[in-house]
């Protein structure tokens, strides 16, 4: 089964992409900040991780830094509501991530990349 | 209103202590009052007398018995020092008979003196005079001339006669009942906060699981048919009718809204209409207390961002609300939820608009101008000279070139500050058909006016505007206007341009045709 990191501080929201994951067959695991996210990201060794921008402790930037030094093979998808400024969605391409998903955004849509993504 | 009242009560009572400080004990001025007086108190600290007894003029037993330790003097028997008052009343009832000398500490005093010295131990709260009131066996009237008036003091209860302690007291207290009274509500203002807070994370909790279970496993259609009572095993009737409950869900409803899209939305919002949250809203904004103007707001938010077209009517009374919040909330919901093309909700508004409403005005009216077309002429009609004005914005900014001809009839009877506008928009447009306009405007008085025109004629001038702006270039000081005069003219005919530069013996002319026709200088 795969496993796929949440990292999001909103609770509502990770919990309906959370949902829509799991009805797919993947196990998933919920973080709700930078810094848990990163610890996360050393203990889970994740397949996927899916990550929110503006988040507390440490942005959703400073966790693609991280991911791509530590596990450079696991693909990023960024769930953000700054998908309308081009200097985020640019600088998240140019670090590595495999999608960008700008909120607001439609659950059903995020796990057809999702599944594109792992396969 | 709580507030000032306390504020009053303060302000009272010290107003009011150094009134009760100030009064003064009478002391009877009258020999004979003073010694009746005396006699009462018995004794005075620092008090005394010696009595003058001319010879054989009291009865020599009496003084015996009165052991006034008599030296014989030229002018008659003098006593000793006595302290006790009392005597008075002993000896014979006639001021003639002897003459009291008052002794101040020992030392021999005029009556007046004696008055004094007693009236400042009273003052000085050193001495308490005592009072006894004697019952009425003589004239009463007597008995008042006899008897001094001494007010509070002869209260029953020692604490409440010292005046000074009392009030002093009294305004400790009263602070300290105070202070226990605000920490007492501070608390319970904390308590209720963090009940709140807990409450409100719990209810969290409890909304994530059925929110996320509606939406993932029933579609629209499964939920517009869910009864009550099935919609009640995901949100229990109990809770719903709980403010803070109701509050969270509609917290978590409107977050969602915002960041889903699809059919997410439209489940959202027959979810918010199920569990009578829509009614929630509109009794929001149908509380007509000013105090409560961020309660009208929160749900003009909420109509807004659950797009409950519905409400448009009762949104609408709110547009001209005399709230800055309010009203600006009420525009831009007006502006989203509108179905029709019509702007008369703005037209009929009577407070002036500030610049940061027409920015936020014009971001909404942007987007939704697309999807419909908005009668942005109803904004000239108004009576509210700054709906006119930003009505010509929108023209300049929306591009509306149909627009123009109306601009042209109604141009010249507009204020001076609307044609300003009126000329942005014919430099925006290159409407050169309005060059009259434009000429007119360049032989206003109005700086501003003038200077707007000058850029207009830029664009588009004919040959009388040449004219004119060389008029004005010849009568002019400013160098900013000169600047852009020359800048016009230089656009308009070049010839012009360079006999004005070149001819003149004004230096300054020289540079700044240097300025305008360096490229690198073009935009500065």
């Amino acid at each position: 089964m795969k496993k796929i990191l949440i990292i999001e501080d909103d609770l509502l929201i990770s919990s309906l992409v959370q949902f829509r994951l799991k009805k797919d067959g993947y196990e998933t695991h919920l973080v709700k900040d930078g810094n848990e996210g990163i610890k996360a990201i050393e203990d889970l060794n994740p397949d996927l991780i899916i990550t929110d921008v503006m988040m507390p402790f440490r942005s959703g930037i400073e966790i693609i830094h991280h991911a791509k030094k530590s596990k450079p093979d696991t693909p990023i998808i960024v769930l953000s509501s700054l998908g309308e400024e081009e200097e985020v969605v640019l600088e998240a391409f140019n670090l590595g991530v495999s999608d960008f998903v700008p909120k607001p955004f439609n659950p059903n849509e995020l796990a057809i990349r999702v599944k594109r993504v792992l396969s | 209103m709580k507030k000032t009242l306390l504020l009053f009560y303060f302000l009272g009572i010290f107003l009011v202590v150094p009134k009760v400080l100030a009064q003064e004990i009478s002391i009877p001025k009258d020999p004979k009052d003073f010694r009746t007086f005396l006699q009462i108190q018995k004794e005075v600290p620092g008090l005394g007398y010696r009595l003058l007894i001319p010879d054989s003029s009291i009865d020599s037993t009496l003084l015996a018995e009165l052991d006034l330790q008599i030296i014989p003097t030229d002018s008659g028997q003098l006593s000793g020092v006595k302290e006790n008052f009392e005597l008075f009343g002993l000896l014979p009832n006639d001021s003639l008979g002897f003459q009291v000398i008052y002794t101040v500490f020992e030392q021999a005093t005029a009556d007046s003196a004696a008055q004094e010295y007693l009236a400042n131990l009273v003052r000085n709260g050193d001495f308490v005079p005592r009072t006894e009131i004697q019952k009425p066996q003589n004239d009463l009237v007597a008995l008042a001339i006899h008897s001094p008036y001494i007010p509070v003091f002869g209260n029953k209860y020692t604490f409440t006669a010292d005046i000074k302690l009392f009030i002093v007291t009294s305004v400790i207290f009263t602070f300290f009942i105070f202070a226990f009274g605000m920490f007492v509500y501070m608390l319970v203002l904390r308590a209720k906060k963090n009940r709140k807070e807990e409450l409100e994370a719990e209810y969290d909790q409890m909304i994530v699981d059925p929110l996320t279970s509606i939406l993932f496993d029933k579609s629209l259609e499964e939920i517009k048919q869910m009864k009550m009572e099935e919609l009640n095993s995901f949100f229990p009737n109990e809770l719903v009718i709980k403010p803070i409950y109701r509050e969270v869900l509609i917290d978590r409803i409107i977050g969602l809204n915002k960041k889903m899209k699809g059919d997410f939305k439209d489940k959202l919002k027959t979810l918010y209409h199920k569990l009578g949250l829509a009614k929630v809203s509109v009794d929001k904004i149908k509380l007509r207390s000013s105090s409560k103007w961020h309660i009208v707001a929160d749900g003009l938010v909420e109509i807004n961002e659950m797009d409950l077209v519905e409400f448009v009517p009762e949104v609408k009374k709110l547009t001209n609300s005399s709230n800055f919040h309010v009203r600006s909330l009420a525009v831009a919901a007006m502006l989203n939820l509108s179905q029709k093309s019509d702007l008369s909700f703005l037209r009929d508004q009577t407070y002036p608009l500030s610049d940061w409403q027409q920015m936020n005005y014009l971001r909404i009216i942007k987007f939704v101008s697309q999807s419909k077309e908005l009668k942005i002429e109803m904004l000239f009609e108004s009576q509210n000279p700054s709906i006119r004005s930003f009505g010509l914005k929108l023209v300049r900014m929306l591009g509306r070139v149909d627009l123009l001809e109306k601009l042209s009839q109604i141009a010249p009877k507009l204020g001076d500050e609307e044609k300003v506008e009126v000329l942005k928009v014919y430099r925006e447009f290159g409407a050169h058909m309005e060059v009259d306009f434009v000429n007119d405007c360049l032989r206003s008085s109005n700086k501003e006016l003038m200077t707007q025109a000058i850029k207009a004629a830029r664009v588009v001038g004919n040959e009388q505007s040449v004219e004119i702006l060389e008029s004005l270039l010849l009568n002019e000081n400013d160098f900013h206007i000169k600047m852009l005069i020359l800048k016009s003219i230089h656009e308009l005919n070049d010839d012009k341009f360079q006999e004005l530069t070149i001819r003149n013996t004004d230096s300054s002319l020289f540079k700044m045709r240097k300025h305008i026709l360096d490229p690198k200088l073009s935009h500065v």
